[in-house]
């Protein structure tokens, strides 16, 4: 037997937390950034930028802000002048300005007590260590809808004015946000919005070549020499740019396909291993996407994925959703959550557009809330899960 | 304060190894970490405060202690500590 070799070189090239050294066609994007940024590490202090980041899923939002932050830390510490580019998610923070503070403060005062005051108080302490250690600031805030909408204008307001109030004081915080709409905003109050919609940077969707260009380097870091031929290259990129410019969709179907081809044992990775791909990745139901769910989300949901398995119901109710999920908790043995939890978890869930809830309509009696998988096969649903629960 | 008090106590030792080891802490983290309780802890970060070996500032209503670094008594005794190693 042929010893078999793996396709892929290093697979890590393909991790969505991956920053490429060089990002095809978003040279402008970052020449943009770096002027409005370039008072950072030319006059630091002077002045502060808030930076808007506006583009649907996958044209590249975030590793355009990630790769543009190593450079201007990079180049910050040549000159001597510590700045700093702290990435949050806001999404992960659940939307709390609290917890998005804490995580930039931990970075440069890892010791810092985790509770104890408020989230304006944690501020004005942020800006004090800041001042303490003669550093500055680009907070990135990712998916900053999040905040918006679990905290609304608040935040944003304290953050883009927390400078004002200290008149005198050397100028340390600039913010730069990234949503997928502008119109996530509209929830803000006008002086904040008007504050934070100065400079906008609008990413368009990815067209086929610019995928296949993308594609393209990273193949190169990932797979083994001459292992994806360049049918397969096109095949991946046509069908991300018919997803709506998705790159990170193309990156993740190479992924894919590459896992098939070694299953296969295949020397190559094939347009077949592309289609099987495609096949099994839903745009909305990617590994990043429900790996990020808490243990409990992930619980309920492979509940609600098993019982539209056995059902075949196009809906179900919340009642009907808590049984399924009581059992799998069974299964797992792990402790269930009550009803006020889990219809927190429904709404999270609906917020990411992996489940769809809706209050239940004329016909039923009472209220309550009836829950679908529009957008997902259930047995996919469910295999990802159990691979991610491990069973 | 004379060496003997200082070092008289078990533990205000602790929390001198404790922030060695961490650097910077507010009062619950060092009374954790220490399994000493809160007024306890406080107590003797009064004490090794009067003696020049600690300082805190301050955050808002958040405290946070560390070594003096400019009292010599307090790098002599990072350098024991250090010098000691981690186990008991």
């Amino acid at each position: 037997m042929r010893p078999f070799s793996s396709v892929f070189k290093d697979e890590s090239k393909l991790d969505i937390n991956y920053v490429p050294p060089s990002l095809p066609h978003r040279e402008p994007e970052i020449n943009l950034l770096t002027l409005f940024f370039r008072f950072a590490i030319e006059s630091p202090g002077k002045m502060t930028q808030r930076v808007l980041i506006v583009g649907s899923i996958g044209t590249g939002k975030t590793v355009l802000a990630q790769h543009f932050g190593q450079n201007i830390t990079k180049e910050a510490q040549r000159r001597g002048v510590n700045l700093h580019c702290v990435h949050v998610n806001c999404r992960e923070c659940k939307g709390s300005l609290f917890m998005i503070l804490q995580r930039a403060i931990l970075k440069f005062s890892p010791h810092f007590p985790r509770r104890g005051y408020s989230a304006q108080e944690l501020l004005q302490a942020f800006m004090q260590v800041l001042d303490e250690q003669n550093a500055y600031l680009i907070l990135v805030l990712d998916e900053l809808d999040a905040l918006v909408h679990s905290e609304g204008s608040d935040p944003l307001y304290n953050l883009t004015r927390v400078q004002e109030e200290r008149s005198g004081h050397t100028q340390r915080l600039s913010l730069m946000g990234i949503l997928r709409e502008t119109s996530y905003l509209d929830a803000l109050d006008p002086s904040t919005r008007s504050t934070l919609q100065r400079n906008v940077i609008r990413l368009e969707e990815y067209s086929t070549p610019q995928l296949r260009d993308i594609l393209n380097d990273r193949v190169t870091l990932a797979f083994r020499e001459n292992a994806v031929p360049t049918q397969t290259i096109d095949l991946a990129s046509e069908l991300a740019a018919m997803e709506g410019g998705d790159a990170r969709y193309a990156i993740e179907l190479l992924w894919r396909a590459g896992k098939y081809a070694d299953t296969a044992e295949s020397r190559d990775v094939l347009p077949e291993h592309v289609r099987k791909a495609a096949a099994s990745v839903y745009p909305v139901v990617r590994r990043d996407m429900v790996s990020s769910l808490g243990l409990h989300e992930k619980l309920f949901l492979l509940g609600v994925a098993r019982s539209f398995k056995q059902t075949g119901a196009a809906h179900m109710s919340m009642g009907e959703a808590e049984n399924a999920y009581a059992i799998v908790c069974e299964e797992y043995g792990e402790k269930q959550r009550g009803h006020t939890q889990l219809w927190k978890y429904v709404r999270v869930l609906s917020a990411s557009d992996i489940i769809k809830a809706e209050l239940s309509s004329v016909g039923h009696r009472g209220k309550t809330t009836v829950i679908s998988l529009p957008r997902i096969p259930a047995s996919d649903l469910e295999r990802e899960l159990s691979k991610l629960l491990g069973t | 304060m004379s060496v003997e008090e200082v070092f008289s106590s078990r533990g205000r030792v602790k929390i001198l190894k404790i922030l060695v080891e961490i650097g910077e802490l507010n009062i619950s983290e060092i009374a954790r970490r220490s399994g000493l309780n809160y007024a306890t802890t406080n107590r003797h970060l009064q004490v090794l405060e009067e003696s020049g070996l600690v300082k805190h500032k301050n955050f808002g209503r958040i405290r946070i202690f560390r070594f003096n670094e400019e009292s010599r008594r307090a790098r002599m005794i990072k350098e024991l500590v250090n010098g000691w190693g981690v186990g008991k």
